[in-house]
């Protein structure tokens, strides 16, 4: 049981001058389940790496607990990691895989056996023990390798895409059990993944990376609801938040033949910066259509006063998911075509080939800067 | 197939007909290739069979049955030309040598083979490419070229004519070929299980030989029964380093053996004494031969 810290930790691979992870800074308190995602390249796996000790850290330092274990080898950190082709030994029984690290620290045989036993009960492989990991099935071999880390009762466990190797519906029931499993032993987690999904639903906090940088540290809610950057904005949530580049007017910005009211600072400060646009992000579910009622339309202004409220969305694809439904559309926005994602009733769906207007609902807007990329409302 | 010319009936009847045909040409045609392979392979292993068979036949005959009806069996079986061959020709006392020579030089030489192919096959460090392409040149050097150079060597070391002198030699002779197999092996083993066992505590030695070394253990025993076959049936290098009698391996004394008696040839001992020396290598081979062909496959189609 440790806190876990991350230093302006950095690492450059030998070879190159870019970091591949540039100076981390993540603190994570004790029995924190922190979710680290990002695409592919963004660094994720290398600065569990770096924790695991199978990286080099070049600058800064990594800390568990007060210990510095920047440059201790990995035996020594007291740490167990969950790989994602689950790195089981071929040659082992299932009970001497996991028994293997206690065998190491020169537990005796019956207290092996005995914490073996109890972790193959939790984990429905009691019956497995004597079998090699050729015998099993994939998920069963996913249960070994979390096996292995909670036998050893370690101070922080570290889980490399465990789950990227199995089907789909295994890998959503196997999510609730890895997170539940770890609420019950509390025992600090460090868990990366490329998927979105698996980091809202499993971690307390998600820490999302870019090209090596940290780009926001917060809680699943926070992350969907105040996006720090426009990275963060489209990268979390599924469909993915749409970003339009409008032009600010007075009070506002222009969407469409809508003006929809702004946050004087935000605009501000967007203007200081000698902007003349800002990039707005509206969730797919944020969207009112004018043809359905939409509640919003009603409260905006109008530029001209007999065309139909906000963007022109010209429908391509509907999704019925059966709950929902999904317009996937293109509408024309300063003289570029943007593709657009609107959730709609599943009761109540437009047909394809059809236009349709769209507002946003005014207090669900996100105002990012077009220069930087930063947030400007809070 | 059935299924496919029974919905087709309605529209042609001449279809699944001919379909049939197809399939009956195509199976005469299968069974005409296995009759033709197997007839060669009969062959093959006539041709590799029946000297051997030969061989041990004539081990229990004497000169003369030898001589006068060379390929009908023996009227009484005679074992002591066994005896002869292993207390007389001291078949018995080579055979010892041989297996003193070859057991030693091959557990040397798949220890360091093992530990040479893991670290340069696994570790960056400077001088490793080095390191790779000298034993390259060792395996491409004739050994021919080498035994002069070699016979003074051991002779300025005080090992020639000694057992420790041959085995040293033997193990300096199979390392490069052992080297470059296990080198291929230990490349395609998965890193993150040698991780995962620096994670489990394990230091670099007991990652070696508990989790890398086994997982090896297929590529192990195929190199390990190469490098026995070679070893076992080495003479040019027990010849010219091994000039001592009293430490002479099998294929020495054969050769001795064989050429020794010119005139007077005990033919039943000698080819008693062929059969003691083929039959460690027939026999290693043979309960081997599956690891053999399975860890070939096993080291290509990963």
């Amino acid at each position: 049981m440790a806190t876990v810290t991350f230093d302006k930790a950095t690492r450059v691979y030998p070879g190159s001058t870019k970091p591949a992870v540039d100076g981390l800074d993540i603190d994570i308190a004790d029995g924190e389940f922190l979710v680290l995602v990002g695409p592919s390249g963004c660094g994720k796996s290398t600065s569990l790496r770096m924790l695991a000790g199978l990286e080099d850290v070049n600058g800064g330092a990594i800390r568990i607990g007060d210990r510095d274990v920047t440059h201790l080898p990995p035996k020594d950190r007291d740490i167990a990691m969950v790989f994602q082709n689950y790195a089981l030994y071929p040659h082992m029984s299932v009970a001497d895989n996991m028994g293997f690290a206690l065998k190491i620290a020169g537990v005796n045989k019956a207290e092996i056996r005995q914490k073996v036993e109890e972790a193959a009960k939790i984990l429905d492989l009691t019956e497995y023990l004597d079998r090699k990991p050729k015998a099993l099935s994939g998920g069963q071999r996913q249960r070994v390798a979390m096996g292995r880390a909670i036998v050893r009762e370690p101070q922080v466990f570290l889980m490399d895409e465990p789950l990227s190797n199995l089907d789909a519906k295994l890998r959503v029931s196997t999510r609730t059990q890895i997170a539940s499993l770890q609420r019950r032993l509390g025992i600090t987690t460090v868990y990366v993944t490329h998927d979105q999904v698996e980091a809202m639903t499993m971690g307390d906090r998600v820490a999302v990376l870019k090209d090596g940088l940290l780009q926001q540290v917060d809680s699943p809610r926070n992350m969907y609801d105040k996006p720090a950057n426009l990275f963060v904005a489209g990268f979390i949530g599924s469909p993915a938040m749409n970003l339009v580049e409008v032009p600010i007017t007075d009070g506002g910005v222009k969407f469409g033949n809508s003006v929809v009211p702004v946050n004087r600072d935000a605009l501000k400060a967007a203007s200081d910066k000698g902007d003349r646009t800002v990039t707005v992000g509206v969730r797919p579910e944020h969207f009112d259509v004018v043809e359905l009622n939409g509640g919003a339309a009603k409260t905006l202004s109008k530029d001209s006063a007999d065309a139909p409220a906000g963007l022109a969305v010209s429908v391509n694809v509907v999704e019925e998911t059966g709950a929902d439904g999904y317009i996937y559309g293109t509408v024309e926005v300063g003289g570029e075509t943007k593709d657009l994602v609107v959730r709609v009733s599943s009761r109540a769906v437009p047909e394809k080939g059809a236009t349709v207007h769209v507002v946003p609902r005014p207090g669900e807007i996100h105002v990012f800067s077009s220069s930087t990329g930063e947030r400007l409302t809070d | 197939m059935s299924v496919i010319a029974a919905d087709r009936k309605p529209a042609s009847d001449r279809k699944p007909v001919s379909d049939r045909k197809l399939a009956r040409a195509a199976a005469s045609s299968d069974r005409r290739f296995a009759a033709i392979s197997h007839a060669l392979l009969i062959l093959w292993s006539v041709i590799v069979i029946v000297p051997m068979l030969w061989v041990l036949m004539s081990s229990f005959k004497s000169t003369g049955e030898i001589l006068s009806s060379p390929f009908s069996l023996p009227d009484h079986w005679r074992f002591e030309n066994y005896a002869n061959a292993w207390t007389d020709a001291n078949i018995g006392k080579y055979f010892l040598n041989s297996v003193i020579v070859v057991v030693s030089a091959l557990i040397l030489v798949m220890l360091l083979g093992a530990m040479c192919a893991y670290v340069l096959a696994r570790f960056e460090f400077p001088g490793r490419r080095l390191i790779y392409y000298v034993m390259l040149a060792g395996l491409t050097f004739p050994v021919f070229l080498a035994i002069v150079p070699l016979f003074f060597q051991l002779q300025n070391f005080g090992l020639l004519n000694t057992r420790p002198g041959l085995i040293l030699t033997y193990v300096a002779f199979a390392l490069p070929f052992t080297m470059f197999f296990l080198y291929s092996f230990f490349r395609s083993l998965p890193h993150d299980v040698y991780e995962a066992a620096l994670i489990d505590g394990a230091g670099d030695w007991r990652a070696f030989f508990q989790v890398m070394l086994p997982m090896a253990r297929p590529g192990m025993a195929a190199v390990a029964i190469f490098n026995f076959l070679g070893l076992w049936n080495q003479f040019l290098l027990p010849v010219a380093l091994n000039t001592d009698q009293d430490k002479w391996v099998l294929t020495q004394g054969m050769a001795a053996y064989a050429s020794s008696q010119v005139y007077d040839i005990d033919y039943g001992a000698l080819f008693a004494a062929i059969v003691v020396t083929v039959v460690p290598v027939l026999l290693v081979y043979c309960v081997f031969q599956r690891r053999i062909a399975g860890s070939v496959s096993q080291g290509t189609f990963r």
